[in-house]
């Protein structure tokens, strides 16, 4: 199913990739990462993340984009018997989106609707003690996003992405985690062609 | 006669549930099916059709034996012969249900009547066992530190003596019948009960029960009540009946090897325990009517239970003084959840007497005492000299002293007192009071991906004391790891993190100012948190450990 999942942008952009590039675009944001779970939440809070970006329009406004998002929060192992030690945690996790956007211009705005997959790779240490949970995983990733010019090639926008993201916790007992939410974005876009 | 009790207006069959690595041990809880027996491989258990469609909803495999159970009595029996099924049919109906052992029953209910009287049988249960059904948990072997000799319990098990035995196997077998509902057998018990009283014990009692549509006998307990944990029981214990051939037994069944031998041994220990004050309190018991069906130890158990006895382990000594070859060694079976005795007794018999113990964990053996211990959830092992036996004099008139071999007989019960005074704890002139109130209470901790837990442990202060360790251990009684470097000052004592899918067992010693350390005090203990593995309320005498090596 993943390996299916990987093949639909791989094929997206392979038939996109004859045409000429009419832009080429680098972004860089941070923002709020507002999780799902309220598990997540009790132990993370939100959480502050980094975007980078590059993206490829093509003719007509369509175009793809793929990136790095880094995220990294520090929280606290959850007592659910008792009142007990503190046992610090920290979960990180590293996503590589790959996906296809469409970006009509409106009144001197650009919107974006973009669509895709991305890769997740996380990992969930106990700090003082000798506990750690590795993983990667595929989700969907959907994003909108307004930017508006302010100098050249320079370009403010804002961002929401979603992105759902469930992986599964370490034996025993095996149960869902739910690592997705709403990424909140700020930052600046450069036209580099 | 004895039935089993059910309710009046369903139709209940019995079936046979098979064992598989997890699964329908949950599924038993969750449908609250009647359990009446675990084996080895499979449960006995009565089911009407709502609950056949629930286990039939659930995967579980199961087969019915009979369609109406109801006015029917239920004997397990051993299968020693393949010819012995065929036998047994012709005696009424009979369905194996694993090797080994079948299940006896016939249509008009007189079950017992109808089966050979020489052959060993065990009455299924009259209430449910689901209560104390173990559920598996694995443990990771650790290395287990070898048991050390021990001048107090070398003491103890040496004051066991030869001429201790014969002279009890010899008065026993005196009575020239012990088949129990005879007025010898009673008589036998006379003299169970002034022997005891002899000794100085702390109180020597009678426990009449009924059996078998009305028959009476009574067992006879002695009680010697621990200092530190009175409440807190082991018992040893063999029967006292005897049986030989329907046209003998009433007149002479001397029962030498069977069960004179186990019964001079309780006796015996009892004599060298006496003069010693323990930690906890022992129980030496000679049950009656063991031969008919286990009925006295059977009333014992359900009473135990019903009133909420702690008993911390039973050494049940049945036929301990027959050789057929030498050197003998001693069987010591038991269930998986009381494995943790067998590794003991095996220790202490070769520390304590120069003989093997050879461990066999199986559930189908319950042709003696210790079974309804085990349908009732508490740790029990049969100690035997040969499984099947190999006695030519079994149930004979020939059974008689003459036959037995003294040196393996006396091994065997120095083997078994050794481990009892290991278990209850001789208390120990200069050392520190054995500490008391031990509690360990479970903290689990999640994060996103994982669970762990940590035990906080508590106790009494010990005046005598300057301080404490802490032993800890996944496999009750046995492989205690010493966790603190330096002296625990305090009396209290977070372990963590640990891993939730196992159990871990503590106690705590005391240690005074001359370094002395004290008697470990009773395990506490933190169950598995996972789910999947639903821990009754009995733990943790009704978790079943599997150890992994």
């Amino acid at each position: 199913m993943k390996t299916r999942l990987l093949l639909v942008p791989a094929l997206l952009l392979g038939l996109t990739a004859p045409a000429r590039a009419a832009e080429l675009t680098l972004s860089v944001s941070a923002g709020v990462f507002l999780p799902q779970q309220p598990f997540y939440r009790q132990i993370y809070g939100s959480s502050i993340p980094l975007s980078f970006e590059a993206g490829w329009e093509f003719k007509g406004g369509f175009g793809l984009s793929a990136g790095l998002t880094a995220l990294r929060d520090d929280g606290r192992a959850v007592a659910v018997s008792g009142e007990g030690e503190e046992y610090p945690l920290r979960f990180e996790r590293l996503t590589v989106p790959l996906m296809i956007h469409f970006s009509p211009k409106v009144k001197g705005f650009t919107l974006r609707l973009a669509a895709g997959l991305a890769g997740h790779f996380y990992r969930e240490r106990w700090r003082t003690v000798d506990l750690g949970f590795e993983g990667r995983t595929i989700g969907p990733r959907l994003g909108l996003a307004v930017g508006f010019p302010v100098l050249g090639r320079l370009s403010l926008f804002g961002s929401l992405i979603y992105e759902p993201l469930s992986a599964k916790s370490a034996p025993p007992p095996e149960e869902k985690v739910e690592l997705g939410g709403v990424l909140v974005l700020g930052g600046v876009i450069l036209r580099v062609l | 006669m004895l039935f089993l009790s059910l309710p009046q207006d369903r139709p209940v069959g019995l079936i046979k549930i098979l064992k598989d690595e997890g699964p329908v041990w949950t599924v038993l809880q969750r449908l609250q099916v009647d359990v009446r027996q675990e084996l080895e491989t499979c449960f006995l258990a009565l089911a009407g059709g709502e609950e056949q469609l629930g286990l039939l909803w659930a995967g579980a495999d199961f087969t019915v034996i009979e369609r109406n159970a109801r006015s029917k009595e239920f004997f397990l029996v051993p299968l020693d012969a393949p010819e012995a099924l065929g036998s047994l049919r012709d005696r009424g109906r009979a369905e194996a249900v694993e090797p080994g052992t079948a299940v006896f029953w016939t249509e008009d209910g007189s079950s017992a009547g109808a089966l050979p009287p020489d052959l060993p049988r065990k009455p299924l249960p009259v209430r449910t066992v689901l209560p104390y059904l173990g559920t598996p948990v694995i443990v990771p072997g650790t290395s287990s530190v070898p048991f050390s000799w021990d001048p107090l319990i070398g003491q103890i098990s040496g004051r066991a003596s030869e001429s201790g035995l014969r002279s009890l196997v010899q008065s026993l077998q005196d009575f020239q019948t012990r088949y129990a509902s005879t007025p010898n057998c009673e008589a036998a018990g006379d003299f169970i009960h002034d022997t005891f009283s002899s000794l100085g014990l702390d109180e020597v009692r009678f426990e009449p029960f009924t059996f078998s549509g009305g028959y009476k006998s009574r067992n006879v307990i002695a009680e010697k009540t621990g200092k530190v944990y009175p409440r807190d029981i082991l018992i040893i214990c063999g029967h006292y009946d005897s049986t030989s051939p329907a046209a003998t037994r009433q007149t002479l069944a001397p029962g030498a090897d069977d069960n004179a031998s186990g019964t001079a041994a309780v006796i015996e220990a009892a004599r060298a325990l006496s003069p010693f004050p323990l930690d906890f309190t022992v129980r030496f018991i000679a049950f009656s009517a063991e031969e008919w069906g286990l009925y006295g130890s059977r009333d014992y158990a359900d009473k135990a239970r019903a009133t909420g006895e702690s008993i911390l382990g039973v050494i049940n000594l049945d036929m301990i003084a027959y050789a057929d070859a030498l050197p003998e060694e001693l069987e010591v079976i038991v269930n998986a959840p009381s494995e943790w005795l067998a590794e003991r007794l095996a220790a202490a018999a070769t520390l304590y007497a120069d003989l093997e113990a050879r461990k066999r964990i199986d559930a189908s053996i319950v042709y003696s005492d210790h079974a309804p211990f085990w349908d009732r959830g508490y740790h029990a092992l049969l100690a035997i000299e040969d499984h099947p036996l190999q006695n030519p004099y079994y149930h004979k008139t020939t059974d008689t002293i003459d036959k037995l071999h003294f040196g393996f007989f006396l091994a065997s019960a120095r083997a078994s007192l050794a481990l009892l005074a290991e278990l209850a704890q001789p208390v120990r002139e200069g050392h520190p009071r054995t500490p008391a109130g031990l509690t360990a209470k479970p903290i689990v901790y999640r994060s996103l991906f994982q669970t762990a837990k940590s035990a906080r442990l508590s106790w009494s202060a010990q005046g005598d004391a300057v301080g404490y360790n802490i032993y800890r251990t996944s496999l009750s009684h046995v492989d205690y790891l010493k966790l603190n470097p330096t002296l625990i000052t305090a009396t209290t004592y977070t372990d963590g993190l640990l891993r939730t899918d196992l159990p871990y067992f503590y106690a705590v010693t005391a240690v005074g100012f001359s370094g002395l350390e004290s008697n470990r005090s009773k395990e506490a203990s933190v169950a598995p948190e996972s789910p999947a593995l639903t821990v009754p309320a009995q733990w943790p005498g009704s978790i079943q450990i599997l150890r992994v090596r």
